[in-house]
């Protein structure tokens, strides 16, 4: 099963970057099984909305502006994707990511499982790194992504 | 009845911009552009090493990675008066035309189709019929009755579960819609289909690049891509042979199916051609440098005054001491303080947000002004342009369209002559990027294996400014380098050329203007406001884009 982990943001708007720092922590971890691709999409805006088609089981990790506390993570799985439970405003990018499987769908080539891993952003002032509280959370939330693809891998195979 | 029109967000565009139009009798009166996100761009970049800005203006948005990371090397480069060999600026030449090839296919597909696609009309299509009316305008091989009918299967499916939401965003049954059921099956297998091809262009940049988006292969003085045409490990004959493959699809993709429906729309929509002028003072750059110092081009610049193509004042270099001197950006009617109107090089960037008042401030976009006077940029201004300097290509392209079509040139300055002129550089681009592989080849092929001149930040003070003809036209980024520091960095970008709010002296922006006269048969649905607005192609994404998942509504329209 080929695996797309997706890290959206902006790298300009400290906690904004989240999930591109997300991949960059990724990409230092020896022990990723062999059919997992790591992409920066930046931004996310529609010139990469063709990766989303490039694997069985994509994870998207953003920045999302939701209610609760800084730090925490909220997951959305493949249903709240397709009742359009993933809030239409991904992004400024008014066609989102939504829109962008929708098509996919429409096309029959909607990856098998699909996740959104967001996190509930400290800050968003102009600034390239994350703020503290985001630095700490990104390891523990990256382990246990990683721990989960372990294991899935292991009952599969 | 006087009444206002407010769509915020304006879907289907990258960012977030608002619209406000005032309708009377069936038309828009005024209209404001309001760019509602701040870019702090500018700041971050203050202190900064000026060898490694590319890599953060690159980060500015989502669509425009390559384009950003171009104009800020080149910025040092003129600054330092650094020269570029020939075999960088042709691998420059590349990445930026298939980008271009890229983005266009996007906006035309998937950022405007469906404004003038009427998906649910292409169920009462007959495939047969469509299938002979797409191979009567082209050679393309997968217009098949066979690919059209599942094309339809699948989307009576969508349509009979409901989930036609997924285009929520489509104004579907709208009067205004004009197409007859056969050309909107063949448009909608195409929108399908062209995010396979620009996958493809993704694809030939990011060989070059090494990675896309975010391309890497950048320095101050050339580019760091390892070419040896023998060397297994470098990027060799068999790397750039399948990047030539990757881009001949892509043409052919362009050539025969991206420009011919644009031709069938363009038909279908010729009153288009009178609606949308705007501002008809016209901007380009000279792009593709053929020589080491940026002098000689491809494609040259210019600017047209009051659409008066007979007097085009050219612009051939990027040195050229008029477009240096004449770029100032008035925030009179923008959320910033600080003195009115300044060059770039001097430009202050300090928010002071004010809420929405049409009467005063109401953007985050400051009003660009060349010589005092606003300027449409994009495809049209440099598909005109080229065309007034008798640019052999784009004036066979324009009058083979205007023969077709029934045309004068007078009939581009219009919301349709936009989006056909697009289609004419995406059309060119296709072919650039292929031009200019050979051209690569070549040149190795002579010996000469000269990709950059390594170049040191000295000392002392610097200004310099990378012009760049981007696919929504002039890109300028305007650097101050002090003691090896970057001390000022200012982006006039394209989309703030296009939806720059009023001046101080109240003169609308192109997106203001080109709305004037726009017909809004249902106020509660502008499709054809978004139809003007979509054919500039508005990217404003420059800044913050976490998730929303209250789930708004995509857009509120507000009818007053």
């Amino acid at each position: 099963m080929k695996t797309l982990i997706l890290g959206a943001g902006n790298l300009l708007l400290s906690d904004e970057g989240f999930g591109v720092h997300f991949i960059r922590h990724l990409q230092s971890y020896r022990t990723l099984p062999p059919d997992v691709e790591l992409f920066d999409a930046g931004t996310l805006g529609l010139m990469v909305g063709h990766k989303l088609e490039e694997a069985d089981r994509v994870y998207i990790v953003d920045a999302v502006a939701a209610p609760g506390a800084p730090g925490s993570c909220i997951r959305y799985a493949k249903e709240d994707f397709l009742l359009q439970r993933i809030p239409i405003k991904l992004s400024p990018h008014q066609v989102g990511v939504q829109e962008m499987l929708q098509v996919s769908l429409l096309r029959g080539r909607f990856p098998e499982e699909i996740y959104l891993l967001g996190i509930i952003p400290c800050s968003l002032e102009p600034g390239t790194g994350l703020s503290p509280l985001l630095q700490q959370r990104l390891p523990e939330i990256a382990a246990q992504l990683v721990s989960e693809l372990s294991t899935v891998r292991e009952c599969s195979g | 009845m006087l009444r206002t029109i407010t769509l915020d967000p304006v879907t289907r565009i990258e960012g977030h911009l608002r619209i406000d139009a005032e309708v009377d009798g069936g038309q828009v009166t005024k209209a404001w552009s309001s760019a509602q996100m701040w870019r702090g761009i500018e700041v971050i970049l203050k202190g900064r090493d000026p060898q490694d800005a590319w890599t953060f203006a690159q980060r500015f948005c989502g669509v425009c990675t390559t384009v950003h990371a171009i104009s800020s090397i080149r910025a040092v480069e003129h600054a330092l008066k650094v020269e570029v060999p020939v075999n960088a600026q042709l691998v420059r030449n590349i990445m930026i035309a298939q980008h271009s090839v890229q983005d266009h296919l996007v906006h035309f597909y998937h950022l405007t189709a469906l404004d003038w696609v009427d998906i649910v009309s292409a169920l009462k299509a007959d495939p047969s019929k469509a299938a002979q009316l797409a191979q009567s305008i082209s050679a393309w091989p997968g217009n098949s009755a066979t690919e059209f009918k599942a094309v339809q299967d699948r989307l009576r499916s969508f349509v009979d579960g409901g989930r036609l939401g997924i285009f929520a965003s489509g104004y579907w049954g709208h009067p205004a819609m004009k197409l007859p059921p056969e050309v909107n099956l063949m448009a909608v297998a195409h929108y399908l289909k062209a995010f396979d091809y620009q996958r493809k262009a993704a694809q030939a940049v990011a060989i070059l690049g090494g990675k896309n988006p975010h391309i890497q292969n950048l320095v101050v003085g050339g580019v760091a891509t390892a070419i040896n045409l023998d060397n297994l490990a470098t990027l060799n004959l068999e790397r750039l042979a399948f990047m030539r493959t990757l881009m001949e699809e892509a043409r052919d993709f362009v050539q025969q199916v991206y420009y011919p429906d644009l031709l069938s729309i363009a038909a279908a929509y010729k009153d288009w051609f009178a609606i949308g002028a705007g501002v008809t003072n016209y901007l380009a750059v000279p792009e593709f440098p053929e020589d080491t110092r940026n002098t000689r081009f491809g494609l040259t610049g210019g600017v047209i005054t009051n659409g008066d193509s007979q007097h085009l004042r050219p612009i051939k270099s990027h040195q050229d001491d008029y477009l240096l001197g004449n770029i100032q950006e008035s925030v009179a009617r923008a959320w910033y303080s600080g003195a009115d109107s300044l060059h770039p090089w001097k430009g202050v960037t300090e928010p002071s947000y004010t809420d929405f008042q049409a009467d005063a401030k109401y953007s985050w976009c400051k009003a660009p002004r060349l010589a005092g006077q606003p300027a449409q940029v994009g495809p049209l201004a440099q598909i005109l342009i080229n065309y007034a300097a008798g640019d052999a290509r784009v004036r066979r392209l324009v009058d083979e369209a205007n023969a077709k079509l029934g045309l004068t040139l007078r009939d581009y300055h219009s919301t349709m002559g936009r989006l056909l002129a697009r289609g004419m550089r995406a059309y060119l681009m296709a072919d650039l990027s292929l031009e200019f592989l050979d051209q690569l080849i070549a040149n190795l092929g002579r010996g000469d294996t000269a990709y950059a001149n390594p170049t040191q930040i000295p000392d002392g003070e610097f200004q310099g400014v990378g012009f760049h003809e981007a696919p929504r036209g002039c890109l300028s980024h305007w650097m101050v380098i002090r003691n090896r520091k970057i001390d000022n960095y200012q982006a006039v970008v394209p989309t703030t050329w296009n939806a720059s709010p009023r001046d101080e002296k109240g003169v609308p922006g192109p997106y203001e203007a080109s709305l004037v006269g726009n017909p809004v048969v249902e106020p509660e649905k502008p499709l054809e406001v978004l139809r003007t607005i979509h054919s500039f192609d508005p990217c404003i994404a420059c800044a913050v884009h976490t998730i929303d998942p209250e789930g708004k509504p995509i857009t509120r329209i507000k009818v007053g």
